[in-house]
């Protein structure tokens, strides 16, 4: 009996002893899902991204989401070479985590393996779609990068790609090896990962010794965490958890929520109907009621931190008679107004999204719009939202949510504007020259022309029903010197993150 | 007792087959999962490059034909999302839901034996009344506010224990305690039942007309002949818990079967879809068996 009594106790305060054993420089991350792969290639999904990116894996240039400028990280500097090409000098005295030195080879390789088709990466998809890229070895430090068709912007699509060993092989890894100032040292699957501070790192040594990142999928439970002190940051929380000013951080997610108008077909090909749609909606009502009071009305599918914002753009007031004089006015033109709308949301979209879809019909209703709500998982709505659409389809109006949070409009305006964009509700010649204009364009130019194609997109062919732009919630333990941002909607930098 | 054995393992094979053929059929009834995969912004391209890569373009029977092949070599696939074998994603998962159902079976089996016992012996006693107050949470409480209210109140205000988790014994104790009170209440008022019944028959009185006192007779002649239906049971909620718990795996960010199985049908990874049902059929299947075997020692009237 004794015996037993003292091995209870023995366990009970070993348990207990574990969190005060830790180093006090040591934190624990909660994330919301567990990561399928840990492969730097995939790091532009969010979880991966906050345990790999710029911790693990770094890329050559890096983007200050905050303020939209490109800065040097494995590359110390990158010039134009004309025809597509650009030669990066890469940083010297560089080493991955295995011991190994860091040259031109490893990025050819990093490249090849990311867009490689046995792969099927993330970063290729998302980022390098429709081009050809071709790395050229020029001596250890240096490398020609050519872009086929040209990409003005190609230093900054470097910022989105990971740089692995040129050993890695060309199938998922388990074990990613990078030059960061962290390494993996552990890896439990369903459990956790633990990343160690690693003392060779060529560049300041940060103030985290240790991060071990856990999963939890309730949301309660991840908030629940940070309080008792078993986590240090939990990045994703739901709203109604986030009630203690002292820990709880609504920050901008990069997500912007919209209504993607089918314009090709009737009565949605009429401006004036188009207009109506926006008139109809409230947008002041929603926020602090079914969207966070902190999200901000939108007029552009990218976030304001995004290269070419034209601040000149004002959201749609809320004006329900004058909607319902457009469709008067569009009825006695013999347009079909009354024809029914199909309105489609994505279930789980973004919280509260069938109430909003729901406000939506009502409000669309009240100025005279017949509209049918129907909410589909997300496979089904990736269907209707993306090209080929069906050809014998009705007038619809699809609810989704766009992420841009790479600093520059390339990124949203070809896919939601261009005619052949993959999720355009649009087709305008006009539109699709500014596009490819602004695409091809550089610097101040570059954004002017930007700027122009958002006028046109918001106030000319009134494309879409811009909502808002959308913020996260994030709890962060109040013995870290860290304020969640834009950033840390994909990644999660420890470097960042200092001690009170 | 082997022929027995042989007849069940057929029967057994017999009905994995039929169910591996309608979870592959009807798993891609639910459509092509390189949407899921994929980034809403992936090119064309990039989806025909995704489906070739995964045999997704061949017609159903071809695919299944693969499938059919590669499991008479005991490989089960690889899994889409995870980029490794399907069996190990299982298998890895599976242990912690074993570990955690059979804990939670074995307190429960004990607790509620004694307890449906000692209820049964003094009806409307205070055992009685509180086997019935268990019963009543176990049937009407949801099993995810019971979890929420638990960590609120044993984790965040008392501090006594972790929120989640399994890194210590102490991680432990919550989610064995919030799975334990519904089949605990279960299990108590047929263990109740059965003795009521089997307390009230004529060996119990010859017993106690001879003399014998209570303990004897309450856990060695009468438990042992109300013991069938209560092992029935035992078994029934061994089997549920075996195919996943999900909520509490979810709560407590236990890295079960069920909480695998459910991610798998939403993402349409379909190897693991497959080979969590056979995990989990086969385990159900070596369960009822020993489950049989019980019977057999409980009741030498039974014989197989």
């Amino acid at each position: 009996m004794k015996l037993s009594v003292y091995l209870g106790a023995s366990l009970i305060s070993l348990a207990a002893a574990v969190p005060a054993l830790a180093a006090n420089t040591d934190i624990t991350i909660v994330l919301n899902e567990e990561l399928e792969v840990l492969e730097p290639c995939m790091t532009s999904q969010s979880n991966i991204g906050r345990v790999l990116l710029q911790n693990v894996s770094e890329t050559m240039t890096e983007l200050n989401p905050t303020n939209g400028e490109l800065m040097p990280r494995l590359a110390e500097s990158w010039e134009d070479q004309g025809n597509g090409t650009w030669r990066f000098h890469l940083r010297d005295g560089v080493t991955f985590s295995d011991g190994t030195g860091f040259d031109a080879e490893d990025v050819k390789h990093s490249i090849e393996r990311t867009l490689s088709p046995d792969l099927t990466c993330e970063i290729g998809a998302k980022f390098f779609g429709g081009m050809k890229i071709t790395p050229t070895v020029v001596d250890a430090h240096t490398i020609d990068i050519t872009a086929d068709p040209a990409q003005p912007i190609l230093p900054l699509l470097m910022s989105t790609l990971t740089i692995v060993p040129a050993e890695t092989p060309m199938e998922f890894t388990r074990d990613p090896v990078g030059t960061g100032p962290y390494k993996l040292t552990e890896y439990n699957v369903g459990q956790n990962i633990i990343l160690d501070r690693r003392d060779d790192y060529w560049g300041t040594a940060p103030a985290v010794s240790k991060a071990t990142y856990v999963f939890r999928t309730d949301d309660a439970v991840r908030a629940a965490m940070v309080a008792t002190g078993e986590a240090d940051i939990a990045p994703l929380i739901n709203q109604i958890d986030a009630t203690n000013p002292k820990t709880d951080f609504a920050y901008p997610n990069s997500e912007t929520t919209y209504l993607r108008i089918d314009s090709a077909i009737p009565p949605l090909n009429d401006v004036r109907v188009r207009k109506a749609l926006n008139l109809a909606v409230d947008r002041e009502a929603f926020l602090g009621t079914l969207i966070p009071e902190d999200a901000k009305i939108a007029t552009h599918m990218v976030p304001p931190s995004t290269l070419g914002w034209n601040a000149d753009l004002k959201a749609w007031p809320y004006d329900p008679e004058e909607a319902k004089k457009l469709l008067a006015e569009a009825k006695a033109d013999g347009v079909t107004v009354d024809t029914q709308i199909e309105l489609i949301g994505r279930t789980g979209n973004f919280p509260n999204v069938t109430e909003v879809m729901e406000a939506l019909q009502q409000m669309f209703s009240d100025v005279g719009f017949n509209t049918k709500l129907q909410m589909y998982e997300v496979a089904e709505w990736v269907k209707l939202y993306s090209k080929p659409f069906a050809e014998d389809r009705g007038p619809r109006i699809v609810e989704a949510m766009h992420d841009n949070n790479r600093g520059d409009p390339v990124f949203s305006m070809y896919f939601k504007y261009a005619c052949d964009g993959l999720q355009s509700g649009v087709c305008d010649h006009e539109l699709d020259s500014m596009i490819a204009e602004a695409t091809a364009a550089t610097g101040d130019e570059r954004a002017q022309k930007w700027s122009e194609i958002f006028k046109m997109v918001h106030e000319d062919l009134v494309a879409d029903v811009f909502l808002f732009h959308m913020v996260g919630f994030s709890r962060v333990s109040e013995r870290l010197d860290f304020t969640p941002t834009i950033a840390t909607n994909s990644e999660l930098q420890l470097s960042q993150i200092g001690f009170k | 007792m082997r022929q027995f054995l042989a007849r069940r393992a057929v029967a057994s094979l017999v009905s994995l087959a039929f169910l591996v053929i309608a979870v592959f059929f009807l798993s891609r009834l639910t459509g092509d999962p390189t949407d899921l995969y994929l980034p809403v912004d992936a090119s064309l391209e990039a989806r025909e490059q995704f489906r070739q890569l995964h045999g997704l373009n061949d017609p159903l029977i071809v695919q299944f034909w693969h499938y059919l092949k590669d499991l008479a070599v005991l490989d089960f696939g690889e899994s889409i999302r995870r980029a490794r074998p399907a069996l190990d994603v299982v298998l890895e998962a599976f242990q912690w839901t074993l570990a955690l159902a059979l804990s939670t079976m074995a307190l429960v089996t004990v607790s509620a034996i004694v307890m449906g016992a000692l209820a049964a012996f003094h009806v409307g006693g205070v055992f009685d009344r509180i086997a019935t107050f268990f019963s009543l949470i176990g049937a009407s409480a949801p099993d995810f506010w019971i979890a929420i209210v638990a960590i609120v109140v044993f984790s965040v205000q008392l501090g006594w224990l972790p929120t989640s988790g399994t890194g210590t014994p102490l991680h432990w104790v919550l989610p064995i305690a919030v799975l334990f009170i519904r089949p605990f209440g279960l299990i108590l008022q047929v263990v109740r039942g059965s003795m009521i019944t089997a307390l009230g028959s004529a060996y119990v009185k010859t017993a106690r007309a001879k003399g014998v006192a209570a303990r004897p007779i309450i856990f060695v002649h009468a438990l042992r002949n109300a013991m069938l239906p209560v092992i029935t049971v035992i078994g029934d909620q061994l089997a549920g818990m075996l195919n996943g718990v999900v909520i509490v795996e979810t709560v407590f960010g236990f890295p079960g079967i069920g909480k695998l199985m459910i991610d798998s049908i939403l993402q349409r990874d379909f190897s693991v879809i497959l080979a969590s049902i056979i995990v989990t059929a086969m385990a159900i299947f070596i369960m009822n068996l020993l489950i049989d075997m019980a019977y057999a020692v409980l009741d030498p009237r039974i014989r197989y």
